[in-house]
């Protein structure tokens, strides 16, 4: 259900625009032949001037959007920096807003590893939200530096400093790809504690947002590899969900039906490893502090012992 | 009173004194005037016999020789400078004279941030080439012309020019632009006569702003020496050096010595005629090359070399010579490739390489030389990672285009100042024929991760007709190509110069035929080898060969920035109900009549643009039948009515695309059986998915 949920969502804030595009889409076609070029099969010809003349949103509409490119594309522009197109960023917003407000249910829901009903889920929601809001402010100061501050240093200023007077594509290519490397560790390590500090913040109903990164640095001070193995093996699953569907991608004559399965379902699995990941580490973390009673966690209560009885009242 | 005592005698005495002191000043005159104008007779001498040198200048020459040089440069890595000196024989082939030289100095464009080539370059920078000025002092570049003297012929004495030598800026008056020298000479240079000119030189190489630099130990030298102007019938064609603008210069004989560390490979214009080690870990390295209009070179000791060599039954044989950069040693049979292949199909269309070698450079990364042509010698460029399925992103389109410069710039020496479009227009056109030919389908291709990763749609195809037709279509209202090309607004030129004459070529060939252009452009190929020919050349050769004047299509392409436009403005088909009085039988009577069935279908046809060319129109029933027109596309509309017993299925204008400058094809059509719901649902749901593989990404920080 919480995956159904977060896909419902996830589609809901989609289809706004959706629907924005399709309609514009069909406007510019109109009478004209390019509908059963661009219906049947694709027209560049058409497809340019759909570009030149439009703005917005349908400026967005590259041909980076078939198959497997569009998530190159989207990962390509993330890790260098490219901004999000302007028309699309209140909808980010909004929905990195609506995350936030579902992870404390969701992380509620995997701790206890029971079904938990709507009214509890919205609850836990509603209880963590303020908290992850101020959690929040100090995670995003620390993205923001890394976005904004030690990115632009890295791939900018060193970077061209570096490959200067490189003649040779190859080694430019070893610099940047090792600059990748860095910055994702930068950003893992960032997002790891974050990780630690949400579970916290839920798992042991912990107010303070800086007492819960405090909290989420000691343990991971305290349990580094495993921590660290953790995420890479889910980062090893998003890389082979990459992998498979760069296989499968739909490509520009797959049936729009089958096109639009495919494609959703890329989509279903993403979220769905996404909540793998969290319920690992929530699994993980509650598999080591065993010496406080989690609010999460009900209180385990042993079956009854003829044994366990004797002895009691042989003691009394 | 006279004095009559004075004796005749001492009168004898003094006259006989006078005619002595004035016989021996005679003889001393006589004797001291030639010493006196002799420096003057002299000169004058040596300019009588400079101009009687005038030489039969077509004598078995392809090309006039008007412009040899002799140039003798040493490269010092280190300090990233050339030393220079030259010697150049150039006959005045106008029929004016002159009483100066002009020279480009073409490496003061980047002396500093005054030049006229980065005050244009900063006002709209092309791609890439924004923030050029806060380069770093270490990049910027110069060439300081030290001395220039006259040659005397014979034992006459050298004249030395240097203090009168002066910077002047003909295209704009900018005071701190050093790119054209004057150099007054103290006589006139008639028609016919020959002046020796010995110049020598200093400069240091840039770090690449435009096609010629030094990156790490790769050097490309382009534009490097002083290179003498054109002298027209309107007097010196000598311009600024500008920042959309390429060269213009004479043919003649170049004969180069080049001075480079021993071990480096070097590559040049011409043949390499000996090889010579010097002592001090130098080896000079011997050019020659005739019948060419520039000369340029390069250096590295990473290059590899290739050799190969392209064989033709009906066309001469030429070797070819490929220095690659080692990271792309597996693309050598690609480049060789691409490069046959151009000679090749160039040569069939239009006619035979003239040259008996060519040599392709590879650039190093980063070295900013790519994709430029000079006479028998050009720049490809290619990728490290270059899937053989985009010509874009390998060596072939830019090796074929560059190779074909060699005849459209190398054996057609248009002024590349005025009129760019002539060499690069003509030549984009025929690449893109080379490219469908050769490297089909040519896929479009995209990179990401900083550029480096490369990403093939093996979905799209890119065809020649709408390759150049995105740029085209942003640029179209710019500047009318009649303008002089170092005139253009400086980020829209290129489309003026690339993209719109190859659309109006891939126009014209669909509208004469492919048969009939190839011919106008093999006859001003043949006509104009060698020599600086105008647009109002090319046009009459293509109204020539096509029997046709073209000059209504020709006003318009060139002398304006009209667009062209047809629309396919309504397509109806409806059933014929006759209603209303009809006196049909005799009587005015009313008539409600039931729908026939006929239908009247009526297409409207609207020209939007202000340019003006014929087209056909096209009506498809349901029944398949066809219904042809052909309209001249002068009124701002035109309706073509049909009764038939089928409806109207679609119509279009200009179906086959013959006019390849419509800047929108997308209403050239109508269809009564529209799929833009389906194509909009289509697209959309593509769409959809990375939008939401968008919002997953951006998911990473929650």
């Amino acid at each position: 259900m919480t995956l159904v949920g977060v896909y419902v969502i996830t589609l809901a804030l989609a289809i706004p625009a959706t629907l924005s595009l399709q309609d514009t889409i069909a406007t510019h076609l109109g009478s004209s032949m390019a509908g059963h070029q661009m219906a049947e099969g694709v027209s560049l010809s058409w497809w340019e001037e759909f570009r030149a003349s439009t703005d917005g949103l349908e400026r967005t509409f590259t041909y980076s959007i078939i198959g497997f490119a569009a998530i190159l594309r989207n990962i390509s522009s993330f890790l260098d920096r490219t901004p999000p197109p302007q028309i699309l960023v209140p909808l980010i917003i909004c929905y990195l807003t609506v995350w936030s407000f579902l992870i404390g249910g969701i992380f509620d829901r995997l701790a206890r590893g029971k079904h938990i009903g709507s009214t509890a889920f919205f609850s836990a929601c509603g209880t963590h939200f303020f908290r992850f809001c101020r959690l929040a402010i100090i995670v995003g100061t620390t993205y923001w530096l890394l976005l904004s501050v030690v990115h632009p240093w890295l791939f900018e200023t060193q970077y061209e400093k570096w490959i200067h007077d490189f003649t040779v594509e190859r080694n430019v290519f070893s610099v940047r790809l090792a600059l990748y490397a860095l910055f994702a560790i930068l950003l893992g390590a960032v997002n790891l504690i974050f990780d630690y500090a949400k579970i916290r913040v839920v798992v042991e109903d912990r107010h303070s947002a800086i007492g819960a990164l405090l909290a989420a640095v000691r343990f991971l001070r305290r349990n580094p590899w495993p921590t660290i193995g953790l995420y890479l093996l889910n980062v090893s699953l998003y890389l082979l969900i990459l992998v498979v569907y760069a296989f499968a991608a739909p490509s520009v004559d797959t049936p729009v039906l089958l096109a639009l399965i495919i494609g959703q379902t890329y989509i279903v699995v993403r979220l769905f490893a996404k909540l793998i990941f969290y319920s690992s580490q929530i699994s993980y973390f509650q598999s080591q502090l065993a010496h406080a009673n989690y609010v999460a966690n009900p209180m385990p209560v042993w079956p009854e012992s003829p044994t366990a009885e004797a002895i009691a009242n042989s003691k009394s | 009173m006279l004095n009559v005592s004075r004796s005749p005698l001492k009168s004898q005495l003094r006259l006989k004194q006078l005619f002595l002191r004035l016989l021996c000043a005679s003889i001393l005159i006589i004797f001291l005037l030639p010493l006196l104008v002799s420096r003057s007779t002299v000169t004058h001498a040596n300019v009588q016999s400079a101009r009687v040198q005038p030489e039969d200048s077509t004598e078995n020459y392809p090309s006039q020789r008007n412009a040899n040089y002799s140039i003798d440069v040493e490269l010092d890595p280190e300090n990233r400078t050339l030393t220079g000196r030259e010697v150049l024989t150039w006959r005045n082939i106008s029929s004016i004279s002159t009483t100066e030289l002009q020279f480009h100095l073409y490496y003061n464009a980047w002396k500093n941030s005054r030049s006229t080539w980065l005050q244009e370059n900063n006002i709209a920078p092309r791609r890439g080439r924004d923030g050029l000025a806060s380069r770093p002092s270490s990049d910027w570049g110069w060439i300081d012309v030290t001395a220039v003297r006259f040659l005397g012929e014979g034992d006459a004495p050298t004249i030395d020019l240097t203090a009168d030598i002066a910077h002047i800026s003909p295209d704009d008056g900018n005071p701190n632009d050093e790119t054209v020298l004057r150099v007054p000479l103290p006589f006139a240079v008639d028609p016919g006569s020959t002046v020796n000119v010995e110049i020598e030189w200093t400069s240091r190489i840039p770090r690449t702003f435009a096609r010629t630099g030094t990156v790490g130990d790769y050097f490309f030298i382009a534009q490097w020496f002083p290179k003498i102007g054109v002298l027209e019938e309107s007097g010196w064609n000598c311009h600024q050096f500008h920042a959309i603008t390429e060269f213009f210069s004479d043919y003649g004989v170049y004969d180069v010595r080049i001075t480079a560390p021993t071990d480096w490979v070097v590559g040049a214009t011409g043949l390499e005629r000996e090889k010579s080690k010097n002592v001090n870990g130098t080896t000079t390295h011997h050019y020659y090359q005739e019948d060419v209009h520039d000369f340029a070179w390069t250096t590295s000791p990473d290059f590899i070399e290739r050799r190969s060599r392209f064989e033709h039954p009906s066309l001469p044989d030429v070797d070819i010579r490929l220095l690659l950069q080692p990271e792309h040693a597996g693309q050598a049979e690609r480049h060789f490739q691409a490069t046959q292949d151009t000679l090749r199909y160039y040569g069939e269309w239009f006619g035979a390489y003239p040259y008996s070698h060519v040599t392709v450079v590879d650039p190093a990364w980063q070295s900013g030389s790519g994709g430029m042509e000079y006479p028998t010698f050009f720049t490809a460029g290619t990728r490290w990672l270059a899937p053989k399925t985009s010509a874009d992103d390998g060596p072939e389109a830019v090796t074929i285009h560059e190779a074909g410069h060699q005849f459209w710039y190398g054996v057609i020496g248009n002024n590349e100042f005025e009129h760019a479009w002539l060499d690069e227009g003509l030549n984009t056109f025929a690449t893109g024929r080379v490219v469908d030919l050769t490297f089909s389908p040519h896929y479009l291709r995209t990179r990401f991760f900083g550029g480096l990763i490369p990403w093939t749609f093996k979905d799209l195809s890119w065809s020649r007709e709408i390759y150049r037709l995105p740029s085209y279509r942003r640029n179209a209202l710019t500047d009318p190509p009649v303008t002089p090309s170092y005139l253009y607004w400086p980020s829209s030129g290129r489309s003026n110069i690339y993209d719109k004459p190859a659309l109006w070529l891939f126009t014209l060939e669909r509208y004469l035929g492919w048969d009939v252009l190839q011919k106008g452009m093999a006859d001003f190929y043949k006509r104009w080898q060698y020599d600086h020919p105008k647009p109002d050349d090319f046009f009459s050769a293509i109204n020539k060969a096509s029997d046709e004047n073209l000059q209504w299509f020709f006003d318009q392409i060139h002398n304006t920035s009209v667009v062209f436009d047809y629309e396919l403005q309504q397509l109806t088909s409806r059933k014929i109900v006759n209603r209303g009085f009809f006196e049909d039988s005799g009587e005015n009577s009313f008539i409600d009549g039931e729908p026939e069935d006929l239908f009247t279908t009526t297409v409207v046809i609207r020209r939007r643009g202000e340019g003006v060319f014929p087209v056909k129109i096209v009506t498809t029933f349901t029944d398949g039948h066809e219904e042809r027109e052909l309209w001249d596309g002068h009124d701002r509309w035109t309706s073509f009515t049909y009764k038939r017993n089928a409806k109207a299925l679609d119509a279009s204008v200009d179906p086959e695309r013959v006019l390849l400058l419509d800047i929108n094809y997308t209403n050239n059509s109508r269809t009564l059986t529209p799929k833009a719901a389906e194509a909009a649902r289509k697209w959309s749901l593509k769409w959809l998915v990375w939008l939401q593989d968008l919002l997953l990404t951006y998911g990473f920080f929650v």
